[in-house]
C-alpha cells in the first residue's frame, strides 16, 4: 500500500528532482511486484519506512512509535486521502480547463491555475450594488427580446452567441476579441448587447444602436474599433466621431440619431431588456444556454460552443 | 595530536549537504580524504598529467618521479626490503586476485582460509579451487571469533597446503590475527601465506619483513587515499617466480610476433597506464598517516570503542559480534538487535543525525550464512572520529530502540 502513496508522490516530486525520480522508479518496481503478489525486492518500502522514522523520531519519540505500530493501516489511511485529493485535483484541472474556474463556471475562489481570479473577473453592473456572485442568480435569455440588437448572421444552422459588454470595461476589452475569432472560426452567430458600466453614459449605447440601424455592416467594424480604442477617449463625443469616421460613416447622421428622443426611448428600453437577463457584470457571454461572465481564456469558450474536441472540428 | 586539529584537514567532515555535518563511521568501507591528499591528486592533474616510464619530456620524467617516490615510501612504511617489491594495484581484490592466479598450482594444494573472510579473499581462492583442482579449507575461529591458533596448526597438518590466505584484520569485527605467529607456523610447513591488511594497515603498524610474509595486499582508500588504488606486496624472489596476471603495454621490455620478453617486478605486474594521480595520492595519505602517527591513531580508536561497546551493551536486546574486549576490535564495533532490520536502524541513524554507517552483512556472506543471522550494522571509526559522534550515535541508537 505504502508503495502506491511513495509511488505518486514522488512521481510528483520526480518532476522538479532527479533523486526522486529515481526513488519513483523503485516505487513503482514495488508496486508491480506487489500487484503480482511478490514482495518488494528493492527494499523500497523498507527504506522509505526507516527515513520517515527517522524523520519524525527527531520530532517525536510517541510519533515515531505510533508510526512504527501503526504504519501499514497509516499507509492506508493516506492511500484514501490520496485518492480523495487526487479526484479533486483532476475535478478542479477538468474545470480549470472546460470553464477557466477550478471551481467550476464563474465561481470564485482561489484557484491554483489562475491565483489572481484572472478568469472570473468582471466589471459589477453597478458598483453600489452589492455584487451577487453566480450561484444564486440565474442568468438567462428567457423572454428576452433580442430583436433589435446588432445581429452578424452566420452560416446555415449557426449556434447564437449573446455577448453583453462595455467599450470602457477592461474585461469585456479582453473577452471580445476572442468571441470575434470565435465566431468567425467556427461560423457561429453574433448577438452584440451593449451596456455602459461604471462612470459611462448611455451615449456609446445610442451611437451603436444609430450605427447598426444607419449600416449593418460597418457597425461591426465601428464595435471592433471602439473594443479597440483608447478607453478614456470614450466620452469624448468628438473622439468618437473620430472613430465613426474611420469606420465610414457619416458622423454627423450617427449624431444626429443618436440625438434623437426616439433613440433614446428605444436604447432605454434595450437596455431594461438586457436586465432582463439577470446579469450582473460584463462581459457575460452566453453560449448554448450557459452565461459565462469574466474574460474567459479562448478555449472555454470554444468548448462551451463545440464541445470538448472543438480543436478537431 | 590534538584530533580538532586533524579534522581540519578533512574538507568532507564540513559538508552536511543542506543538514548537520557528517558523523563519518563507515571508515571499514572507505576513510574520507584530508587536503593533502586531495592536493596531491591534483597537482598531478594541474602539473605533469602525463604517462610515467614511456616518454622522454619533461612531464613525463616528472610523473615517472613522483611515482618512483611513491613507491619507494610504501615501501619504506611497510619496512619491505625494497621498493620493488611493491607492485600498484586498484584495491585489496585485485592483489589477492593477482596471487590466485599467478601461483603456480597443483590438483591436491591446499589454500587456507578462516571462517570470517572478506569475499575478496574467499571467491577467488574457490575460483582456484575450482579451477585446478585445489582445495580450499576453512579453519575456524573461536566462539568469540578470535583466531584459534590449535584448529590452524592442526589444518596445517592436515595436508600439503600451499598457501594460507587469511584477513589480518577482520572487517567484521575489527579482529587482528596474530600474524607473525600464523607465518611461523606455516612456513615450518613449507606453506606460503597471504595476508589481506585492508582493515589492518590503515590502523596499525605492519612491518612486512619482521612478519616475513609472503604476500600482502591492501587498499588505498581504506587509509585515506584515492579511491582505486591499492597495493601488493611480495617478497621479491617470490615474485620474479609469479606468472605474470593482466600482460600487455609496460610489462615487457621487448616482443616479438610470436614471443616477448617480460620485466621484472613490479612492471611485470603493472599492465598499463597506471593510475599515476592515484599513486601520488596514496603516497601522500601514507605521509600523511606518518605525520598523524599510529600511537595516535590507535589511541583514538581504543577511546572511542571503549565508549561505543559499553554504551551498546547498555542497550537492551543488542547483541555485538566478536570478542566483549574492545581493544581487539580495531576501530570496529559490529551489532545487531534481535528482531529489527539493520538496514533501517542504519537508514534511521542517517536520517536523524546524518551519521553514515554500514548495514547488512558486509561481504562475509559466508559468516552470516552460517551463522542465520540476517545482518548486522557497523560502526567503524578512524582517527578524526570523536567522543562526541560516538555519544550522539549511541544517544541516536537508544531512541531508536526506544521506538522499534
Ligand atoms: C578485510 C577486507 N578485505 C578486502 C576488502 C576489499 O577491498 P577492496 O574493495 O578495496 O578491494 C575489504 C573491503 O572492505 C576488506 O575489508
Amino acid at each position: 500500500m505504502f508503495c502506491i502513496i511513495a509511488f505518486i508522490v514522488l512521481s510528483i516530486l520526480g518532476i522538479f528532482s532527479a533523486s526522486n525520480r529515481q526513488l519513483a522508479k523503485e516505487a513503482l518496481d514495488c508496486v508491480l511486484r506487489r500487484v503480482t503478489l511478490r514482495p518488494c525486492t528493492t527494499g523500497f518500502d523498507e527504506k522509505m519506512k526507516a527515513k520517515i522514522l527517522g524523520y519524525v523520531i527527531t520530532r517525536s519519540e510517541t510519533g515515531a512509535r505510533f508510526l512504527n505500530r501503526y504504519f501499514e493501516p497509516l499507509s492506508w489511511i493516506f492511500f484514501f486521502l490520496l485518492v480523495g485529493s487526487t479526484f479533486f485535483a483532476a475535478r478542479g484541472v477538468f474545470l480549470y480547463y472546460t470553464t477557466g474556474s477550478c471551481n467550476g463556471l464563474n465561481q470564485s475562489g482561489f484557484c491554483v491555475f489562475d491565483p489572481t481570479g484572472q478568469n472570473t473577473q468582471f466589471s459589477s453592473v453597478d458598483e453600489s450594488c452589492p455584487v451577487t456572485s453566480g450561484g444564486d442568480v440565474v442568468l438567462t435569455l428567457e423572454g428576452v427580446n433580442l430583436s433589435g440588437f446588432p445581429r452578424l448572421t452566420g452560416g446555415a444552422n449557426a449556434k447564437p452567441i449573446v455577448f453583453i459588454g462595455s467599450y470602457g470595461c477592461d474585461y469585456s476589452r479582453k473577452a471580445y476579441p476572442m468571441i470575434r475569432r470565435l465566431v468567425q472560426r467556427y461560423g457561429a452567430e453574433l448577438i452584440f448587447l451593449y451596456y455602459p458600466v461604471k462612470e459611462h453614459s448611455d451615449y456609446l449605447a445610442k451611437v451603436g444602436y444609430c450605427a447598426y440601424k444607419l449600416d449593418p455592416q460597418r457597425f461591426w467594424d465601428l464595435n471592433d474599433r471602439l473594443f479597440a480604442a483608447d478607453k478614456s477617449r470614450l466620452e469624448d463625443e468628438a473622439f468618437v466621431q473620430g472613430v465613426l469616421e474611420e469606420s465610414g460613416f457619416n458622423a454627423q447622421s450617427v449624431q444626429f440619431c443618436a440625438k434623437d428622443f426616439q433613440t433614446e426611448w428605444v436604447v432605454k428600453q434595450q437596455l431594461a431588456e438586457v436586465r432582463k437577463t439577470n446579469f450582473y457584470g460584463t462581459p457575460t457571454v452566453f453560449i448554448q444556454n450557459e452565461a459565462l461572465i469574466g474574460p474567459k481564456p479562448y478555449r472555454v469558450y470554444a468548448i462551451a460552443l463545440e464541445g470538448l474536441l472543438y480543436w478537431l472540428k | 595530536m590534538n584530533i580538532t586539529k586533524i579534522r581540519a584537514d578533512f574538507p568532507s567532515l564540513e559538508v552536511g549537504n543542506g543538514r548537520k555535518p557528517v558523523i563519518y563511521f563507515d571508515n571499514a568501507c572507505q576513510t574520507l580524504r584530508p587536503r593533502q591528499v586531495i592536493e596531491a591528486v591534483q597537482r598531478y592533474y594541474q602539473e605533469f598529467p602525463a604517462c610515467s616510464g614511456r616518454s622522454m619530456h619533461r612531464m613525463a620524467t616528472e610523473v615517472t618521479r613522483e611515482v618512483d617516490q611513491a613507491r619507494e615510501k610504501v615501501a619504506k612504511f611497510l619496512n619491505a626490503g625494497r621498493k620493488e617489491e611493491i607492485i600498484f594495484t586498484r584495491n585489496t581484490t585485485e592483489g589477492v586476485n593477482l596471487i590466485a592466479s599467478a601461483l603456480n598450482w597443483k590438483a591436491g594444494d591446499v589454500i587456507l582460509v578462516s571462517d570470517k573472510e572478506h569475499n575478496s579473499n574467499l571467491i577467488p581462492w574457490q575460483m582456484v579451487a575450482k579451477r585446478h583442482s585445489a582445495i580450499l579449507r576453512v579453519v575456524h575461529t573461536r566462539a568469540d571469533n578470535t583466531f584459534d591458533m590449535e584448529a590452524f596448526e592442526q589444518a596445517l597438518k592436515a595436508g600439503p597446503v600451499k598457501l594460507v590466505a587469511m584477513g589480518y584484520t577482520s572487517n567484521l569485527d575489527g579482529v587482528t590475527i596474530p600474524a607473525a605467529e600464523i607465518v611461523k607456523r606455516a612456513h615450518q610447513q613449507g606453506a606460503l601465506v597471504f595476508l589481506d591488511a585492508a582493515q589492518t594497515i590503515p590502523h596499525q603498524r605492519v612491518n612486512v619483513r619482521a612478519l616475513d610474509v609472503d604476500f600482502l595486499a591492501f587498499s588505498g582508500h581504506k587509509m585515506m587515499g584515492p579511491s582505486g588504488t591499492g597495493v601488493l606486496y611480495g617478497k621479491y624472489r617470490l615474485l620474479e617466480q609469479l606468472e605474470p596476471f593482466l600482460v600487455g603495454g609496460d610489462t615487457v621490455s621487448s616482443s616479438t610476433y610470436e614471443t616477448c620478453q617480460f620485466l621484472p617486478p613490479p612492471e611485470k605486474f603493472e599492465a598499463g597506464l597506471q593510475d599515476y594521480a592515484g599513486i601520488i595520492g596514496l603516497a601522500a595519505a601514507v605521509q600523511y598517516i606518518q605525520s598523524i602517527g599510529f600511537d595516535t591513531i590507535e589511541k583514538q580508536e581504543r577511546l572511542l570503542n571503549e565508549f561505543l561497546s559499553e554504551g551498546l551493551e547498555e542497550i537492551p536486546g543488542v547483541r555485538l559480534i566478536g570478542p566483549s574486549d574492545p581493544r581487539l576490535r580495531s576501530g570496529i564495533v559490529a551489532f545487531y538487535i534481535e528482531g529489527v532490520d539493520h538496514h533501517r536502524i542504519a537508514l534511521m541513524l542517517d536520517q536523524m543525525a546524518n551519521i553514515a554507517v554500514r548495514s547488512g552483512q558486509h561481504c562475509v556472506h559466508s559468516w552470516f550464512n552460517a551463522r542465520g543471522v540476517a545482518g548486522s550494522v557497523r560502526a567503524s571509526v578512524y582517527v578524526y572520529n570523536t567522543l562526541e559522534e560516538a555519544k550522539l550515535f549511541l544517544d541516536s541508537l537508544i531512541k531508536i530502540r526506544k521506538v522499534l
